[in-house]
């Protein structure tokens, strides 16, 4: 509106002709509007614009700014499109003048021009900055999208790092986590910082797994986690599941052992309260290994391998506890590990040999037999004694080979004397593995045949151990050997729990006392007071030796170092001694030399 | 590990897009160098394409006021666009100020754009989905916060279903959404054909291929199998200016020349 009252008043003489424009201007703009309005709003908008024209057309003094207004508004309402501008112009050059029944003189022409100006400035001014905002709304909502689509893609990565750092089950940290973590700090800091670590393994988990069933399982494990994750992340320690019930805590920062140590304690003591899942109490314990250390003496996988040991000794000692990892442990089970690794190879390449040590009556002093004992010439250690590796030979079953082998070694070395008539018999120690072969008794009668050796001649020494759980196949793989007319005696007797009942129902030679018999008994603790009676040592090894005559055993005194103990044994009744006072195990020319010299 | 489905995508504006270059035939100015630049070239193919992008929008904006007359107040809007003003929120608003509008739309910028022309309104939300992820849709907390879907909703496909190429089962997709929604609603489609202008509407499909949405041309009979379990209102599947005409003159003399096939039907 223009507001000026002469021009109102006229427009108001001019309505019915300013309504008749008003629809052909209407009309023109069918399909000129930007987006879809009604054939009424669009008679709406335009009727207003049409009369503020038609009052800047009419007024005294021309308003220059009027068309430019409605050129403007004509935008701002919608009809932005160029088709909007050029009808526009069309139909006030053509019809409104008619329409409103001015005269077509050369001053309205000048004024309709001047509105034409003015509208067409202000129409194309308003789609300039319309198109200007257009175009910075649409690349406001490019960057809105690019840095969403950014963030998105970050939260993203954090996403996937998180998975690949995390345990899914638990989102406890995972070994990749913990690893990263763990050489950041053994990397970082002066080699004189310390830093510790526990490995925990609940100890009968498989067990919960096979009884109650996974899920139980698995939630066993959800709690397992919460409860370390409570003990260890208010101190900062970071606590990670390694794999399935394995579990791991770093503690930064110790001072000492103890302090790891305390840690692990404290988690065992936490697992140990029972757990209750399924309205179930489930009791756990669990086991730690645990390493401490500088920072500057190994890396990551030496500390983690070195719980991980730790965790293994506290497994083998029972469980529900911790074990600290120590060096020198860990080096000798380490060279346990390599001897037994060896040991095959050592046996293809014939690296076992045999030494022999006189069995010697203790009545006259001559050698009646000798004791066949492994020996092994390692390549690097040099020579190895029995005690050195027949154990673990025990352990990984290479017993079983390695005993035949020397048993025909020994065999054949009899068999030798015997062809050069020394009357000397061989005692050959059996493990009980090989007790437990079926082969055991045509083994060695294949090898008694084999060398020709007489079979009384042979005496297989067995432990104590051996026949403390007396199975049939033990017992008929001892009959059969009787039967072939070899010899039993039981070695190391008085170390463990001889079976008396046994004793006597068993096909028995003799029984060779323990080495502890010769030598004075142990205190133990304070002298006890002049009142108190010790028990007699010589008194009890009468009785054990009176004990094996009773059962129509021979008797035979191991360890004897001196001539004193020789006596000893000698009063107390034995029949036989074996030690170092009447000779180191030896090559077997050595007893060859001093048979023949006690023959002359 | 495996990548999961929400792994966010890029935004790429050396593609054009069709949201904006439909801006573009319309006359908004809502839209970049690239945009423009297909948008050119459809019209090269398609000299009326700004008619019939127009005829296009004419058609929802029929629809919606059908809608609203029958009592729909909350509308979800799948393949909005570049919101301009006169979007459905407008429309609906001017009539019932607290009536519900979801937009819907793949593209992160026609989206972002919505936000921005949103943001004040209680009423209208836009989020990022894919059509071909219907209860994603339908169970966004956006959705599930400003429709109520136990009452009748204005489903409104406009131009969207025809981005949907068959191996992604555009049917199944329609007929998810429509199931989803109580007896009473509504759903409008309209849809690009070939039918009528099979060499120019061809070239145009062609090279939609070169946008982030190319588009499926259908026939008649495949765009009125979108109805298939509706009850398809007066006058059916018609050409997109033929659909409740306000007046003759809307209509023009050539109606398939639109090459829009649009209907609306209500579910049962």
């Amino acid at each position: 509106m223009t507001g000026q009252p002469d021009a109102a008043s006229l427009a108001d003489r001019h309505r019915h002709g300013l309504d008749t424009f008003a629809k052909a201007w209407a009309q023109a703009l069918h399909r000129a509007h930007y987006v879809p309005i009604s054939s009424a709003e669009r008679y709406r908008i335009v009727s207003a614009l049409a009369e503020r024209l038609v009052g800047g057309l009419l007024a005294e003094a021309p308003d220059p700014t009027c068309g430019f207004g409605v050129g403007e508004d004509l935008v701002v309402a919608g009809f932005a499109s160029p088709d909007a501008l050029g009808r526009t112009i069309a139909v006030l050059n053509t019809r409104l003048a008619a329409d409103l029944g001015l005269p077509a003189d050369a001053a309205m022409c000048v004024r309709l021009t001047a509105l034409l100006e003015g509208l067409a400035a202000g129409f194309t001014a308003a789609v300039h900055d319309r198109s200007l905002d257009a175009q910075d709304a649409v690349r406001l909502a490019a960057l809105a999208a690019q840095t969403r689509a950014e963030q998105a893609l970050r939260a993203n990565e954090a996403r996937f790092r998180h998975l690949a750092t995390h345990d899914a089950w638990t989102d406890l940290p995972n070994r990749t986590l913990f690893v990263e973590r763990l050489d950041r700090v053994l990397t970082a800091g002066p080699p004189s910082r310390r830093v510790g670590m526990c490995c925990i393994n609940l100890d009968e988990f498989a067990t919960v797994n096979d009884i109650l069933g996974h899920d139980v399982g698995d939630r066993l494990l959800a709690a397992t986690a919460d409860r370390l994750r409570a003990l260890a992340e208010p101190s900062g320690h970071l606590v990670a599941r390694f794999d399935s019930d394995q579990f791991a805590i770093l503690i930064e920062g110790t001072t000492c052992a103890e302090d790891a140590v305390k840690v692990a304690d404290r988690a065992l003591t936490a697992l140990a309260e029972p757990f209750h899942i399924d309205n179930t109490e489930i009791p756990v314990t669990a086991s730690a290994g645990v390493a401490e250390r500088s920072i500057g003496s190994g890396d990551t996988a030496e500390l983690i391998r070195a719980t991980q040991i730790a965790l293994h000794w506290a497994k083998a000692d029972g469980k529900a506890r911790w074990m600290l990892f120590e060096h020198e442990r860990s080096a000798a089970n380490a060279e346990r590990y390599r001897l037994s690794a060896a040991m095959p190879a050592a046996l293809r390449q014939g690296e076992f040999t045999l030494a022999y040590q006189p069995l010697v009556d203790l009545r006259d002093g001559h050698i009646a037999g000798v004791e066949a004992l492994a020996r092994w010439h390692h390549p690097r250690l040099g020579m190895l004694g029995a005690g050195q590796f027949i154990e673990l030979a025990e352990h990984t079953g290479l017993i079983v080979p390695l005993g035949r082998r020397l048993l025909e070694q020994a065999c054949r070395q009899a068999s030798a004397w015997q062809q050069d008539e020394y009357d000397l018999y061989v005692n050959v120690n059996i493990a009980v593995r090989q007790l437990h072969q079926t082969g055991l008794v045509a083994s060695v009668a294949q090898i008694l045949d084999r060398t020709g050796l007489a079979p009384y001649r042979l005496q297989l020494e067995v432990t104590e151990h051996a026949v403390i759980d007396l199975t049939d196949q033990i017992r008929a793989t001892l009959s059969g050997l009787v039967e072939l007319g070899v010899r039993i005696v039981i070695d190391d007797f008085g170390t463990g729990y001889a079976n008396l009942a046994n004793l006597r129902a068993l096909p028995l030679r003799g029984l060779k006392l323990d080495a502890s018999f010769a030598r004075p008994a142990p205190r133990i603790g304070q002298p006890p007071p002049p009142a108190v009676r010790r028990p007699d040592d010589t008194a009890f090894l009468a009785t054990v030796v009176a004990l094996g005559h009773t059962l129509g055993l021979t008797v035979t005194a191991e360890g004897i170092e001196t001539a004193s103990r020789a006596r000893r044994m000698r009063a107390a009744g034995c029949d036989t001694g074996q030690g170092w006072y009447f000779g180191r195990p030896v090559p077997p020319g050595e007893i060859t030399r001093r048979v023949a010299a006690q023959r002359r | 590990m495996e990548r999961p489905d929400w792994a966010p995508e890029g935004i790429d504006l050396s593609k054009a897009s069709v949201a904006r270059a439909y801006d573009y035939w319309l006359g908004g100015s809502h839209n970049f160098a690239v945009d423009r630049e297909f948008a050119r070239q459809a019209i090269a193919a398609v000299p009326d394409l700004r008619l019939v992008a127009r005829a296009n929008r004419e058609f929802l904006y029929r629809a919606v006021h059908f809608m609203i007359d029958m009592g729909i107040r909350q509308f979800l809007d799948i393949g909005s666009g570049i919101p301009t003003v006169g979007n459905v929120h407008e429309i609906a608003q001017k009539v019932v100020p607290d009536a519900r509008v979801v937009y819907v739309d793949i593209d992160p910028v026609a989206v972002a754009h919505s936000e921005q022309i949103l943001s004040g309104n209680e009423f209208a939300v836009a989020i990022r989905e894919d059509l071909r992820r219907p209860e994603i849709i339908l169970d966004h907390p956006a959705t599930r916060a400003l429709l109520d879907l136990d009452q009748p909703v204005g489903l409104l496909l406009a131009s969207v279903v025809h981005a949907i190429p068959d191996d992604d089962d555009p049917y199944g997709i329609v007929n998810r959404l429509r199931t989803a929604l109580c007896p009473g609603s509504y759903v409008a489609i309209s849809h690009v054909t070939t039918d009528s202008r099979p060499q120019e509407m061809g070239e145009g499909a062609r090279l939609s291929g070169r946008t982030t949405t190319p588009v499926t041309a259908r026939t008649r009979a495949q765009v009125e199998r979108f109805f298939d379990g509706l009850e398809l209102m007066e006058p059916g599947v018609v050409w997109s200016p033929l659909w409740r005409p306000e007046s003759p003159e809307d209509v023009g003399d050539h109606p398939e020349r639109m090459s829009f096939y649009v209907g609306v039907g209500r579910t049962v």
